[in-house]
C-alpha cells in the first residue's frame, strides 16, 4: 500500500444554491483540481455522492460531473451512506489510490434541498431510518437523535444550557467561515427560547436542511503538484457499521459504529487521541458533537456536553473541534458534508481558514456518521 | 455441499399486518444466544447465528428512552404532537412505537409503564397502562 494524500479541496458558500447539484458537484470538482495544480484529465476515478439527487430527478449523476469537466472516459461511481455518502467516497479514493488503481481520485459530495418544503425535507430524511420499524412508527431524524438525547440526559443528569454551548460555539465559529450556512452567532437566549423540534431537541439543537458542494482530491506523491498548497497525508480511512435500530442497540449512550471505526484509524495512523490537535466531528444535532467526543476516546462516557459548556472544545481550548461551525452551523446538506470536514481541515493546515485559526495543525481529525450511526467513517491527517 | 439458505419465519409485511390487523406483535428468537427483537433478518444481528425462530413479543413493558416530536414526516403529519419509544417489553426484547397525545417529556417519564393498543393510524401504538 502507498501514501494517498489529499491535495486540492474545495467547497461553495451552504445554504441555498441556485444551482443544481449537478452544475454545483462539477464546479467545486473542477475547483479542487485546480486547487492542487492539476487537469481534470489527471483524474483517474470520481467518486460521487449524491443521495438525494433522487428529488431533483437525476440518478447516475457521476458520468454527467465527468462529462462537464471534460473527461467522459472516465469511470465514476455514486455511493450512497446517508450523511457520511461523501467520507464513504473519499473512503474509496483513499482506497484506490492507495492499492494502486487509481494515481488521482476526485471526491466529489453534493446536495441540493432547497426545492423542499420542511415536510418533504423531514419526510426524505426520515426514510434513512429503518422505514417499517422506526420511520412508520412516527421517527423522524431529529427525533431519533432526541431519543438517544434523552437517554444521555437521564443518565448523565445534563443541562440543556451544556448543550446550548455546544451550539453556540458552533454557530461562532461559522461565523467566521465563509462557506457557512448560518454566519451569526447564537445567544444562550435565543437557543433556550427556541421551539421545540423534538424534545428534548430544540430548534436550535438541529442541524439546518442546507444545500451545498465540496470536493476534495486525492492522489498518490507524485501529483503533490502545487508548490502553493501544503497538502495532508491521510494517516487512517476507516469504516465501520452498526445495528441502526434504535430497539435493537444493547445501549443508548453512544453510536458502536463511531468507537469501532475510530478503533481501526487510531491502530492504522498508530495514533492516540492526544496527538489529534483539531478535528471535524459529525453534530447533526449537538447531542451528536458529544456523543461524537465520547466514542472517539476524546472524553470519558458522560463528560462532553459538561466539558463543552467549560469552552475545552472552543477555537481557542485543549481540543478545538468543528472550526468550520460544523454540520449545525456551517450546514449539512447531506452528501457533501463529509468532504466539507476535509475541506476545513485543508484550509485550517494552508492557513486560509482567516479569522478561524486553530492554534496547532499538524495532525486532524475527520468524523462523519450516516444517519443515525449505521454507518460511521473516521479519516486521520497529517501535514507531510 | 453448501448449507441451505433458512427462511425467516415472517415477513416484514406479516409484522405489518400482525400489528395492523392481528392485535399481535411478531418478532424473532435467536435460538443460539437468546437475544430478541422485533427487526426482520435471516441471521442474529447480535451473535452471527443464521435461523431465527418465531417468537411472540409481549405487548406491555416498560418506556426506556422517547422524545415529543413536534415537526413530524408526512404519515404523522395530524398526530403531533406525539411521543416516539423504545419500549422493553415484559418477556424480552425492546420494540419502537408511539404514543399519541403526549405534548411534554414530563407527561411521559422514562420507566412509564405501557401497553400496545391496536389502531387504525400507521404504526406501533402504545398508551400508558392505567395506573
Amino acid at each position: 500500500m502507498r501514501e494517498a494524500w489529499v491535495v486540492g479541496a474545495a467547497s461553495n458558500r451552504f445554504g441555498k444554491m441556485a444551482e443544481t447539484a449537478r452544475e454545483a458537484a462539477t464546479r467545486v470538482g473542477l475547483e479542487a483540481i485546480r486547487s492542487a495544480g492539476l487537469e481534470p484529465k489527471d483524474i483517474g476515478y470520481t467518486f460521487v455522492a449524491n443521495c438525494f439527487g433522487i428529488s431533483e430527478h437525476q440518478a447516475h449523476v457521476g458520468p454527467l460531473i465527468n462529462n462537464g469537466l471534460g473527461i467522459p472516459s472516465v469511470p465514476s461511481v455514486s455511493l450512497e451512506s446517508a450523511c457520511s455518502s461523501s467520507s464513504a467516497a473519499l473512503h474509496e479514493a483513499f482506497v484506490h489510490v492507495a492499492g494502486g488503481f487509481a494515481d488521482a481520485a476526485l471526491v466529489i459530495g453534493a446536495e441540493r434541498l432547497s426545492h423542499l418544503d420542511t415536510l418533504a425535507a423531514t419526510s426524505y430524511f426520515a426514510i434513512a431510518a429503518d422505514y417499517p420499524y422506526e420511520t412508520k412508527n412516527g421517527a423522524t431524524f431529529p427525533g431519533l437523535y432526541a431519543t438517544l438525547a434523552s437517554a444521555y440526559a437521564a443518565e448523565y443528569r445534563t443541562t440543556p444550557e451544556m448543550f446550548g454551548a455546544i451550539a453556540i460555539k458552533n454557530h461562532a465559529n461559522a461565523a467566521r467561515n465563509p462557506h457557512a450556512h448560518f454566519q451569526k452567532e447564537l445567544s444562550m437566549s435565543t437557543y433556550l427560547a427556541s421551539p421545540m423540534v423534538a424534545a428534548p431537541l430544540r430548534l436550535y439543537d438541529c442541524c439546518p436542511f442546507s444545500d451545498g458542494a465540496a470536493a476534495v482530491v486525492v492522489a498518490a506523491k507524485e501529483f503533490v503538484r502545487s508548490p502553493a498548497t501544503e497538502p495532508l497525508v491521510i494517516r487512517a480511512s476507516a469504516r465501520a457499521g452498526a445495528v441502526t435500530d434504535m430497539h435493537d442497540r444493547p445501549d443508548l449512550l453512544g453510536l458502536p459504529s463511531t468507537r469501532r471505526a475510530a478503533e481501526l484509524a487510531f491502530r492504522q495512523a498508530h495514533l492516540a487521541p492526544k496527538d489529534v490537535d483539531f478535528l471535524e466531528v459529525h453534530d447533526c444535532f449537538t447531542i451528536a458533537e458529544a456523543l461524537a467526543l465520547e466514542d472517539l476516546g476524546f472524553f470519558p462516557k458522560g463528560t462532553a456536553a459538561r466539558e463543552s459548556a467549560e469552552g475545552v472544545t472552543a477555537r481557542d481550548g485543549r481540543l478545538p473541534v468543528n472550526p468550520s461551525g460544523g454540520l449545525k452551523a456551517k450546514g449539512h446538506p447531506v452528501s457533501a458534508t463529509g468532504a466539507s470536514q476535509v475541506v476545513e481541515i485543508f484550509e485550517q493546515v494552508n492557513g486560509r481558514a482567516t479569522g478561524r485559526e486553530v492554534p496547532r495543525t499538524e495532525t486532524a481529525l475527520a468524523h462523519n456518521v450516516g444517519a443515525t450511526g449505521g454507518s460511521c467513517s473516521v479519516h486521520i491527517f497529517s501535514r507531510r | 455441499m453448501t448449507e441451505p439458505v433458512p427462511e425467516a419465519p415472517h415477513s416484514i409485511g406479516a409484522f405489518v399486518r400482525g400489528y395492523e390487523e392481528e392485535q399481535r406483535l411478531r418478532g424473532f428468537r435467536c435460538p443460539a444466544c437468546g437475544h430478541v427483537t422485533a427487526t426482520w433478518g435471516l441471521a442474529c444481528a447480535r451473535c452471527g447465528h443464521a435461523g431465527l425462530a418465531e417468537f411472540a413479543l409481549g405487548t406491555t413493558g416498560r418506556v426506556v428512552a422517547r422524545t415529543v416530536i413536534a415537526v413530524s414526516a408526512d404519515e404523522f403529519l395530524n398526530d403531533t404532537p406525539y411521543a416516539y419509544v423504545v419500549v422493553e417489553l415484559d418477556g424480552g426484547g425492546r420494540a419502537t412505537g408511539w404514543v399519541p397525545s403526549i405534548r411534554a417529556e414530563t407527561d411521559l417519564p422514562i420507566g412509564t409503564r405501557v401497553r400496545f393498543r391496536p389502531s387504525y393510524k400507521p404504526g406501533v401504538q402504545f398508551e400508558k397502562e392505567p395506573a
